[in-house]
């Protein structure tokens, strides 16, 4: 899929006044802030498993990567915030890969706000030029978490990941599906995870949340 | 020394000092034996086959003038379970201290302390009982040829058993190395009665040897099995799946009450919790006498269990197909069969475990699971009557067993690439292996494949002087510890907060339990603990109340050979009148079936269409087992997206099959012919997606055999979520980089020999073809649809545009 094609199948939705582009590659645009938003990559989880004697190639990796190229090019962002598990272990050969693309984009400011995975030592994030937020970013109205908080001050909206939220849709003849999906709710929204082979964890929204369902090429509102 | 007469009197000898007389067939073994033939023997569990073989291969002893010094190993015993090789032991140790052979007689399995291993390796004992994989393990060890130099005789156990898995593929390769490194093997398997004995006797000689050096001694100790069918007072008109007979149990309790000692089998291991649980309800006083046994339970309390029956400690036990086996398990009193056994070999071994003596009636009673069950009953006697059989079918050209086995060769002296390629030519699993294929193979080893040859992870050979070796120490360990072809469902151990092993249940069920949750296994109630390195924590628990494990796998499909004399019965309970207790029962469920649909004869094929709250349903009723049916159910459904693109539920029993829809389903009585035709079958049943995902599911297997994943160190095992998600994985780079790939053209071939079972869907379609269609449109539905339509364990396939499907669903909210 290249940038453009991202660009028509993506999907607009709005919370606190701002706009979010939904995008079927798992992402979000936020649209007045020129800011590229990313979940749960999960990178070099491949690399961590083979080292372990689990032999996965590093296909998926790869595809996470060309993805997130995909997205750079097509928006050139300001910004690109990943909302923490972006590395799943400790260090290996796939961060310089990582390191590499980021290299390209010099325009772009990138930021962590750290995941519980995240545990790389501080300088692979200063030599990809990565800001590390320990805990949240705040960039008016969101609060930027990991994890979804419990607790929201008024006048903010918590955007996090962590959670790989999919939901459960059922029809007639014993139809159903599950898909990953962006779970925007009043004041709190969570990401679906960006990484390839991470699993689901199926949530229930309430009826008043805006839920839109990633399929291959398009996001879908529910 | 001794000459072939004198041997054989003293075997004759020996029995005449035990007061016993050798069957025919034990003389007649012991003269092929003496005779260096090899062969096959088919005797049934308990009727001496064991010192039909083991008696001349210990009096071989004399033949070369009985020295007393160590003559290293002799000879070898394969058998297919641990357990069994105690009974072998004691048996064997017998003959020989009576006969003053002096030889060892020891047993190497899983099981044997590492300390006993190391001191057999330092001097050999004679006689070494083992099973397949530790047999593997031996010749991953250097120095292997010298071990096996001496070696005389093999005998394979229970080889019906091993012939139809990839424990008979290892086997198989073992053999063919053991015949280079021994001149004078000797080559014998022992096999209960099967369809295709000769064949599997192929596979166990492989083309080594000429018809003359070859036996095939037959038992043939008659015994009369009498079939009872244990009727229900009343008939269950909608015969529900899932009953699981228990309605059944006031009938079942009076039998068990009066024997002394009964063995009930069911088809499934909750099946087996569940009767133990109601059992003993029912019946308290059985308390302490009754025991559950089935093969996730520990292998220590199996053991006893077993033990507890033979010295008259239990009365019942409760059991899988985990008591199938055993070389002289003596004889119970009583054997009840729980459900249709969906094979005529099964229940007459399981039959023959009551009155073991040859000669007797053995007494089986059967318990049917739902109404329509009764028709099996009524199948299994007449298949009895006439020797129907099913036949084992042998794998082929399985190359993870294949890969495996060379690593194997590569970790321990090496091999040569054409002396290797010869000797497994041989063998019937490999007998159409190309060079071609052969050198994919090899390139795999060493490089890892066109599709992984990026990763060193993966090139684990490499080739030095000639020979195809393994330098890396890692690779050797985990190369060992990753020996053998069984790859179960993903389990867990269960294990006493206190201590003490219980056994292992599926990871599956463990995910759906919270802490302080209870559940019933090897039949108590036990309450979650914790879940703490890949273990399952529990204590006790006072609780009635609990979730019975469920284990994946074990659904035989309903054989062949069954299925045809099942509709024959059919035939005979819609004509009416037949005076056969199970037909008798069953007409009212027939009469029913009639006033609402039909009941289809032996040249008919029905179809009930139904429109239901659910939507629109199709049930198929060809009686061919249940693979075959999802096979053509897959196969019609992709028909059926061809005239308008569709989403189906897929259900389906050994009886027929449900295609159920949102839509109405476009077919009538003119077209309904071209949706079964066995015409472009392959190319259809390819380009049916459900076969990608049917070969996906094999793939694990394949790859984990084949040694692509690590299943983790003992102490350490790697999480079933990782496995299964890098086997996914690799198989989708394979797809997509690598389609040419053996492994992943295995993990297809599987799926149509040994799930689809394409040779059977093919003769299944083309009787079809000579069938009269009737489609019929009830109201309400039938006897015959209804167990299919409650079965929950649904396959969902779709022809739809995702996009499409998802408007027509709806968002699975949170409750208010």
């Amino acid at each position: 899929m290249d940038g453009s094609k991202l660009l028509i199948s993506a999907i607009n939705a709005k919370v606190s006044g701002q706009t979010l582009i939904l995008h079927p590659a798992r992402a979000a645009y936020w649209l007045e802030k020129s800011t590229l938003l990313v979940a749960d990559l999960h990178l070099g989880k491949e690399a961590h498993f083979r080292k372990q004697g689990l032999a996965i190639p590093d296909s998926g990796m790869l595809a996470n990567l060309a993805n997130i190229n995909r997205l750079l090019k097509a928006f050139q962002p300001r910004s690109v915030v990943f909302l923490g598990d972006l590395f799943h272990s400790s260090y290996n050969r796939s961060w310089e890969q990582f390191g590499d693309l980021l290299k390209g984009y010099a325009a772009t400011d990138f930021h962590l706000v750290s995941g519980n995975h995240d545990i790389l030592a501080e300088e692979h994030y200063i030599r990809a030029g990565m800001k590390v937020h320990p805990k949240a970013l705040h960039w008016q109205p969101f609060l930027f978490t990991h994890k979804p908080q419990s607790h929201i001050d008024h006048g903010l909206y918590n955007l996090s990941g962590h959670i790989h939220p999919g939901v459960f849709l059922k029809g007639k003849g014993r139809q159903s599906v599950k898909l990953p999906c962006f779970w925007l709710g009043q004041n709190q929204g969570i990401m679906p995870a960006f990484g390839k082979f991470t699993g689901l964890a199926i949530v229930k929204p309430k009826s008043n949340d805006q839920v839109f369902v990633v399929l291959k090429d398009r996001v879908v509102g529910v | 020394m001794a000459t072939k007469q004198e041997i054989q009197a003293k075997a004759q000898q020996w029995f005449d000092q035990k007061g016993w007389k050798p069957f025919p067939f034990q003389k007649e073994t012991w003269r092929a034996y003496l005779n260096n033939k090899n062969g096959i023997l088919n005797a049934p569990t308990g009727s001496g086959k064991t010192y039909a073989l083991a008696l001349p291969i210990l009096l071989t002893h004399f033949e070369s003038g009985a020295n007393r010094e160590k003559s290293g190993l002799q000879a070898l015993w394969i058998s297919p379970i641990r357990a069994l090789t105690k009974e072998i032991q004691s048996a064997v140790n017998k003959a020989a201290q009576d006969l003053e052979v002096p030889w060892e007689i020891a047993i190497r399995t899983g099981d044997t302390p590492a300390k006993q291993k190391k001191q057999q390796q330092q001097s050999w004992p004679e006689f070494l009982i083992t099973t397949p994989e530790s047999l593997h393990l031996m010749l991953a060890q250097k120095n292997y040829s010298r071990t096996f130099r001496n070696l005389k005789a093999v005998v394979v156990d229970e080889w019906h058993e091993l012939c139809g898995s990839k424990r008979g593929v290892q086997v198989e390769l073992a053999l063919s190395r053991l015949k280079a490194v021994s001149s004078k093997l000797r080559i014998w398997g022992i096999s209960a009665t099967i369809g295709n004995m000769q064949e599997t006797a192929q596979v166990l000689l492989g083309a080594d040897y000429s018809s003359a050096d070859v036996s095939e001694i037959r038992a043939d100790l008659k015994k009369d099995i009498e079939v009872i069918t244990l009727l229900p007072d009343t008939i269950e008109k909608f015969p529900w799946a899932g009953h699981l007979g228990i309605k059944l149990l006031y009938k079942v309790a009076p039998v068990l009450q009066s024997s002394k000692s009964t063995l009930l089998f069911t088809n499934t291991r909750s099946q087996a919790e569940i009767w133990y649980q109601q059992i003993i309800d029912r019946i308290p006083e059985l308390m302490g006498q009754i025991a559950v046994h089935h093969g996730s339970i520990d292998g220590k309390t199996r053991a006893w269990v077993e033990q507890a029956l033979h010295s008259g400690i239990l009365k019942v036990v409760v059991c899988t197909s985990s008591l199938d086996l055993g070389v002289d398990f003596r004889p119970v009193e009583t054997v009840i069969q729980v459900g249709g056994p969906k094979g005529v070999n099964r229940f007459m071994q399981r039959a023959g475990r009551s009155r073991h003596q040859p000669g007797t009636t053995s007494r089986i009673y059967f318990v049917p699971t739902h109404s329509l069950e009764l028709l099996e009953g009524a199948a299994l006697r007449l298949a009895i009557k006439e020797g129907v059989l099913e036949h084992r079918q042998p794998y082929v050209r399985s190359f993870d067993v294949l890969i495996q086995y060379l690593v194997t060769l590569a970790v321990s002296e090496g091999f040569d690439r054409s002396q290797v390629y010869q000797q497994i030519k041989k063998t019937y699993s490999y007998r159409s292996l190309t060079i071609e294929e052969w050198d994919q193979v090899l390139d795999f080893l060493v490089t890892g494949g066109p599709a992984l040859n990026a990763y060193d992870e993966y090139k684990k050979v490499l080739v030095k002087d000639g020979l195809f070796r393994v330098e890396s120490r890692r690779i050797a360990l985990r190369h060992r510890l990753s020996i053998g072809t069984i790859v179960g469902d993903p389990v867990m151990e269960v294990r006493f907060v206190s201590g003490g092993r219980l056994g292992t249940i599926e990871e599956s069920f463990v995910s759906k339990l919270k802490p302080g949750e209870t559940f019933w296994f090897s039949g108590r109630n036990l309450q979650l603990y914790r879940i703490k390195d890949m273990k399952v924590l529990v204590r006790r628990s006072k609780s009635t109340k609990g979730m019975i494990p469920a284990w994946m796998g074990g659904r035989m499909p309903l054989s062949s050979q069954l299925a045809k004399v099942l509709k024959r019965k059919l035939d005979e309970a819609s004509e009416g009148g037949s005076k056969e207790s199970e037909l008798a029962k069953i007409d009212p469920l027939i009469a029913l079936q009639q006033a609402r649909s039909r009941v289809p004869r032996k040249d008919q094929l029905l179809i009930e269409a139904i429109k239901s709250r659910e939507g629109y349903h199709i049930f198929v009723f060809p009686f061919q087992g249940r693979f075959v049916h999802e096979g053509m159910a897959n196969l019609m459904a992709y028909r059926l997206s061809l005239v308008k693109p569709m989403s189906f539920s897929i259900a389906m029993s050994d009886y027929g099959f449900e295609l159920l829809s949102d839509q109405p389903i476009p077919f009538d009585k003119h077209t309904v012919g071209t949706l079964f035709s066995p015409e472009h079958l392959l190319r259809d049943i390819q380009t049916s997606m459900n076969l990608t995902e049917m070969a996906r599911r094999k793939f694990r297997e394949i790859a984990t055999i084949a040694g692509l994943v690590f299943k983790g160190y003992p102490n350490k095992p790697h999480p079933q979520k990782h496995l299964q998600s890098s086997t996914q994985l690799l198989f989708e780079v394979f797809q997509d980089y690598h389609p040419d790939n053996i492994l992943l053209k295995q993990a297809f071939q599987e799926v149509m020999d040994f799930q689809l079972e394409e040779q059977r869907l093919r003769q299944a379609l083309e009787q079809i073809v000579g069938q009269e269609i009737i489609i019929t449109q009830p109201q309400k539905f039938t006897p015959f649809a209804f167990p299919i339509l409650v079965d929950r364990l649904r396959e969902k396939i779709s022809y739809e545009k995702l996009e499409d499907r998802i408007k027509k669903m709806a968002l699975q909210l949170e409750k208010v």
